[in-house]
């Protein structure tokens, strides 16, 4: 080997890296083709009960647990004309600061109603501050089949306690015919 | 700066535009700054696996005057602002800068007096980039937003247009200190 | 303050096998905390008595089979006490209690407000087991709208105690047996108390919770700043909660020689105006005759000159709110660059009577009179001062003293009220204006304490006749002003010839070191002594005035509210610093914003003398102080009094040395009115302008009535319940009747409350005559 010059010994590894199968991840073009794996932590979603109801009760707990301080939230009443969540207290004001937000999760362990998780979602750059500090109605999870936005009242005869033994499935049609009335559409047909 | 910031407006000025968008999207140079843990997944960008060199910037300068593009990759202490400052001044006009990570948007979890509590406070910004640290597609992720800022950059008569609306705007904008919630 | 030297019987006892001596009579639990072994304890404050209804408590005593309650027990000779600390037992009892308190208490932690900082979530995390063995259904009560989360109560009967005890109302308490034991209330008592939001902050678990609270933040959120109540003399400590530069919610904090751990509705709740509806620019009137928006430099421009073109006719016109640096501010700001000595705090009935009596007794007379004083006193006298409405803070004290049994308290009054109940105090019924006699009459002695109210300014001769009292009888006597900033107002000297300290302004070496303190030549100070604020306010409606400076003060406080706003009218040139828009800022010619209480730091002095300091609560708002703006003022019209923050202001008035010749204040007969008087007050909810926006506290204001004693009903004809006209010249007011046991001869209207608006619509005062009549029956 020692008699190769050195020149060739040098650019035989350049050379030979020519037949090698790139392992470059080409995104954004292929971008399905390496997902972050379940268990990444993006961006935030405030989950629905499945018939729309929002499950956080602005109890404030993620607030707390936050270390790097980006989560605001400010509970409130439900009444009995607008009703957000199952039981009394609702979150009326729900933010998270991503520009302080560290992902670390420990606003989702301990939310005691699982209201908060997290998705895989990671393309979050833009250019403002004030872009970046995403409010109630961002961070919320969008509508499944069956859902009804909030505000409207409970499942008819049922309390709190059904919502979180899960004996509620989807929106009644009363819910339904409910929320229509409310956005003033007519209540046969989609909302 | 040269000779397009003069020419009248119009299907000319608008060609150069996007001639000029081009160019300097096609050859970003970024200036590393690497001050804490994101510049490991800068560096990370920058290799193989995620391979910057396909929008024409592997290479990160240690020279301001050879680059475009700042990237502050890390929480900037007090002490590091002047010379951020000073870096980003020495740098040559077209520049932008990317906060990278939440420590240099906004001063992250370090809440404190040693850390600028946002690298906005010493730079105009162009792009925020949350995650602690961010992983390399995000980064990729606001290299290209910020690609698509630079292409549609106006020059001359229009930008001096776009100036005066945005001066308007901000002026007309609630200000800081009456905002409600985290704002404040 | 007089220190207790009587010596203390102490007893020695071991506590988890180390010996301590505490004082006979303490309970076990108390000597564990000297040690620092912080027995678990629900039931249990330090404030009422000992119940042991929530067994929590419990520790081992040697030669008991069976654990004990700690809170219960008092100590004895010899005993020897294991707490959790050294004993298994008295460890498994508490987890086994714990374990059974929590039974039925719901696991609703994350929308309960007392989360976060609630006893039984800490005492159950630190003396309890990690799992319950409970799994059958948890109680479950009807929610009703303003009571409480019954199911969360765990029957600590503290709020009961607290409504018993210290309180005297019957608002609350325990009902059924068992497991279905509840806080309630009475159906046909209504829930009635100017006190109840002490139960919310005594309650341990989150079963009483604040509506206004209700929801709004969490303790981790909240600044916590110690502050001193603006509401009245009382001087009550307080802490303020502060979430991101707002008022979240108000509790009492403990001061035990002050307000203990008590505090009144009103200081807890009253607190939106601080944050609704405030002025937060500068306004001056523009060519066009209105208000208009200015910047800080052109409106302290047009006020300076205003004043200095008004030279020689210019009079100030302060309220009884300010702080008592503000207060000092303002009198030398009126001596020093205005030059005139028409200055006077008092915004409600007055007299030259009373002026004399306030510098020569009350200003600069330091600590008079404390609680701890009231709590010793053998007999408390109530002249012209319905304490529950205008001191909360001394009836509590003195209703503690009453139950004591050492104490007793007579009242020198029109009718028997609700709080004289509560202090089983011997009621003198006395018509209004006619207190001078039945003062007169009464047996004293050295281990009396007279208090004399606000009000006794109105009846001739009073004053004179209790300082006379309390000389002839050894026995002490204390003002008790009803707004907080009244008694640093004197001391600061915002009376006509008083300068700060009680010294005199016509007393020649007094000015001169005013002079010399406030840097100004010694013939700048005016050298005869002012008028008072109802000569300031007829020399304005006369057109005598060219400019008033007017800070804090409310018309409706006024002895006639239309003739203030007359004098406004007609002066030339008015300068108003204010924190809301007012009838008075309305008519100004300049209006400046200021800080309120939560926004600057300063000195309140309550009714003893004693300084209630307090530190600048909210930043955010950048707001400035009186003392600031009167600066910037006089700057303007070039006398340089320098920054006048609060710091320089506490030290420049701490240079004034009280006198040493005081001089006795003229006596004054007593002038007994001839006819039907009127006795009034403020009650202590009632519609005062640092009470608005706050719907919650307006709800547990009394009802508006006037009272009057049936006999002098008959004689006018009118039955209990019907609508009668109370009238002056000025005006009348119309309210329903209801029968008092009292005084003929007289009717109790209260000041400002509903219809009732004594001062707008009748323009007259305590002891002045009225006339009654039946007026639209039921």
């Amino acid at each position: 080997m020692s008699r190769v010059p050195q020149i060739v010994r040098g650019f035989w590894v350049t050379f030979s890296t020519m037949f090698k199968k790139p392992n470059t991840e080409n995104y954004p073009e292929q971008k399905d083709k390496y997902p972050p794996k379940p268990r990444f932590h993006g961006r935030h979603q405030l989950n629905r009960h499945p018939d729309g109801l929002e499950k956080c009760i602005g109890c404030e707990l993620c607030a707390w647990a936050c270390p790097a301080d980006a989560i605001l939230v400010e509970g409130a009443d439900n009444t009995e004309e607008e009703r957000f969540s199952p039981g009394e207290r609702y979150g009326r004001v729900y933010q998270i600061n991503y520009l302080r937000c560290i992902f670390c999760g420990l606003c989702i362990e301990v939310c005691p109603t699982r209201a908060l998780t997290m998705t895989n979602e990671f393309e979050l750059a833009d250019q403002t501050r004030e872009s970046l500090i995403f409010e109630k109605q961002d961070l919320l999870g969008p509508l499944m089949p069956n859902m009804v936005a909030a505000p409207h009242s409970m499942v008819e005869g049922t309390s709190e306690r059904d919502y979180y033994q899960g004996k509620i499935s989807r929106a009644t049609d009363a819910q339904i015919a409910e929320v229509a009335a409310r956005a003033g559409i007519n209540a046969n047909g989609q909302v | 700066m040269g000779l397009e910031e003069k020419l009248p407006t119009g299907v000319l000025l608008t060609t150069v535009e996007l001639a000029a968008g081009y160019a300097r999207k096609g050859s970003l140079w970024p200036a590393s700054f690497g001050l804490a843990c994101c510049a490991i997944e800068m560096m990370a960008t920058g290799a193989g696996r995620y391979d910057l060199a396909r929008f024409g910037m592997e290479v990160f300068r240690g020279s301001p005057r050879q680059a475009d593009l700042m990237i502050v990759a890390g929480r900037v202490s007090q002490k590091m602002a002047p010379v951020l400052r000073q870096i980003y001044d020495q740098m040559a006009a077209p520049k932008w800068v990317l906060a990278m990570g939440a420590c240099s948007s906004s001063g992250g979890m370090f809440n404190n007096y040693a850390i600028v509590q946002g690298v906005d406070h010493i730079v105009p910004v162009d792009i925020y980039l949350p995650g602690c640290p961010p992983r390399p597609e995000m980064l990729i992720d606001a290299i290209l937003e910020l690609h698509d800022k630079i292409q549609h950059t106006k020059l001359g008569v229009n930008r001096e247009r776009e100036i005066a609306a945005l001066e308007k705007e901000a002026l007309a904008a609630t200000p800081l200190h009456l905002q409600k919630g985290l704002m404040r | 303050m007089t220190i207790d030297n009587t010596p203390v019987e102490l007893v020695t006892l071991t506590i988890d096998d180390i010996e301590v001596q505490v004082p006979k009579g303490t309970l076990i639990i108390r000597a564990a905390e000297q040690l620092g072994v912080q027995v678990p304890r629900f039931c249990d404050h330090p404030l009422l008595d000992p119940v042991a209804a929530c067994r929590a408590c419990l520790v081992e005593i040697e030669g008991q089979a069976k654990p004990q309650p700690s809170c219960a027990m008092t100590v004895a000779e010899g005993m020897k006490v294991r707490t959790q600390v050294s004993s298994v037992m008295a460890d498994e009892a508490q987890k086994g209690v714990m374990e059974f308190l929590l039974i039925n208490h719901p696991l609703d932690c994350p929308v309960c407000d007392k989360g976060g900082e609630c006893p039984l979530q800490n005492q159950a995390m630190t003396n309890g087991r990690g799992e319950s063995r409970f799994d059958g259904e948890k109680r479950e009560f009807e929610k009703p709208i303003n009571v409480s989360d019954r199911e969360r109560c765990v029957s600590c009967a503290r709020c009961t105690r607290f409504a018993d005890q210290v309180a005297g109302d019957p608002m609350i308490a325990l009902l059924e047996r068992g497991s279905q034991q509840q806080v309630g209330i009475s159906d046909d008592q209504p829930f009635d108390s100017y006190f109840s939001g002490n139960t919310i902050q005594i309650c341990p678990v989150g079963a009483l919770t604040s509506a206004k609270y209700r929801f709004r933040s969490r303790p981790f959120d909240l600044v916590s700043v110690p502050t001193t109540c603006e509401h009245c003399a009382s001087g009550c400590s307080l802490r303020t909660d502060i979430r991101r530069g707002n008022v979240m919610r108000r509790l009492a904090w403990d001061d035990p020689q002050v307000n203990e751990e008590w505090n009144c509705d009103k200081g807890r709740f009253a607190f939106p105006y601080v944050q609704e509806g405030r002025l937060n620019q500068p306004l001056v009137r523009g060519e066009d005759g209105l208000l208009h928006p200015a910047s800080w430099t052109e409106a302290i421009d047009v006020a300076a000159k205003g004043l200095a073109a008004a030279s020689g006719a210019t009079a100030v016109l302060a309220g009884g709110r300010h702080t008592v640096e503000d207060a000092y501010a303002i009198s030398k700001f009126a001596r020093a660059v205005l030059g005139t000595d028409d200055v006077d705090f008092r915004s409600r009935p007055h007299s030259t009577e009373e002026t004399q009596f306030l510098s020569s007794v009350v200003a600069g007379s330091g600590l008079g009179v404390t609680y701890a004083d009231l709590e010793k006193a053998a007999h408390v006298v109530l002249v012209a001062f319905e304490p529950e409405d205008e001191s909360p803070m001394i009836q509590l004290r003195l209703r503690k003293a009453v139950r004591r049994g050492r104490t007793k308290v007579t009242a020198i009054t029109s009718h028997v009220t609700s709080g004289n109940k509560k202090l089983n105090a011997t009621v003198i019924a006395t018509a209004a204006g006619h207190e001078v006699s039945a003062l007169s009459e009464l047996a004293l002695d050295a281990n009396t304490i007279i208090l004399v109210g606000e009000r006794a300014a109105s009846v001739t001769g009073l004053l004179t006749a209790a300082t006379k009292k309390a000389k002839e009888s050894g026995a002490k006597l204390a003002w008790v002003p009803r707004r907080a900033g009244d008694r640093g107002a004197v001391d600061a000297g915002l009376l006509p010839g008083l300068l700060p300290n009680g010294n005199s302004l016509t007393d020649s070496s007094a000015r001169e070191k005013a002079a010399d303190i406030w840097n100004v030549e010694n013939n700048t100070l005016p050298f005869a002594a002012g008028r008072d604020f109802g000569a300031i306010v007829h020399a304005a409606v006369n057109g005598e005035l060219k400019a008033l400076l007017i800070t804090s003060v409310d018309v409706e406080d006024t002895q006639h509210s239309a003739s203030t706003l007359q004098a406004i009218e007609n002066t030339p040139f008015v300068v108003s610093l204010e924190i809301r828009p007012s009838s008075i800022t309305e008519l100004a010619n300049v209006v400046l914003p200021v800080a309120v209480v939560t926004e600057k730091s300063g000195t309140f002095i309550d009714w003893e003398g004693r300084p209630r300091n307090f530190g600048q609560a909210i930043r955010e708002h950048n707001k400035l102080t009186d003392g600031r703006v009167l600066a910037m003022i006089a700057d303007a019209m070039d006398v340089l009094l320098g920054q006048q923050d609060v710091a320089q202001l506490r030290a420049e008035l701490a240079q004034f040395a009280a006198p040493t010749n005081r001089v006795d204040a003229p006596s004054h007969g007593a002038d007994v009115p001839n006819g039907l008087t009127l006795s009034t007050w403020n009650q202590l909810i009632d519609d005062g302008a640092l009470q608005e926006g706050e719907p919650f506290l307006a709800a547990t204001s009394r009802n508006v009535i006037a009272g009057l004693n049936s006999k002098t009903a008959a004689a006018h004809s009118i039955a209990e319940g019907d609508l009668i006209e109370i009238s002056t010249s000025l005006g009348s007011i119309t309210v329903e009747a209801i029968f008092v046991d009292g005084a003929e001869n007289t009717v109790w209207l209260p000041t400002n409350s509903g219809e009732s608006k004594v001062r707008t619509n009748l323009g007259a005062a305590h002891g002045n005559i009225v006339t009654i009549k039946r007026g639209g029956g039921q």
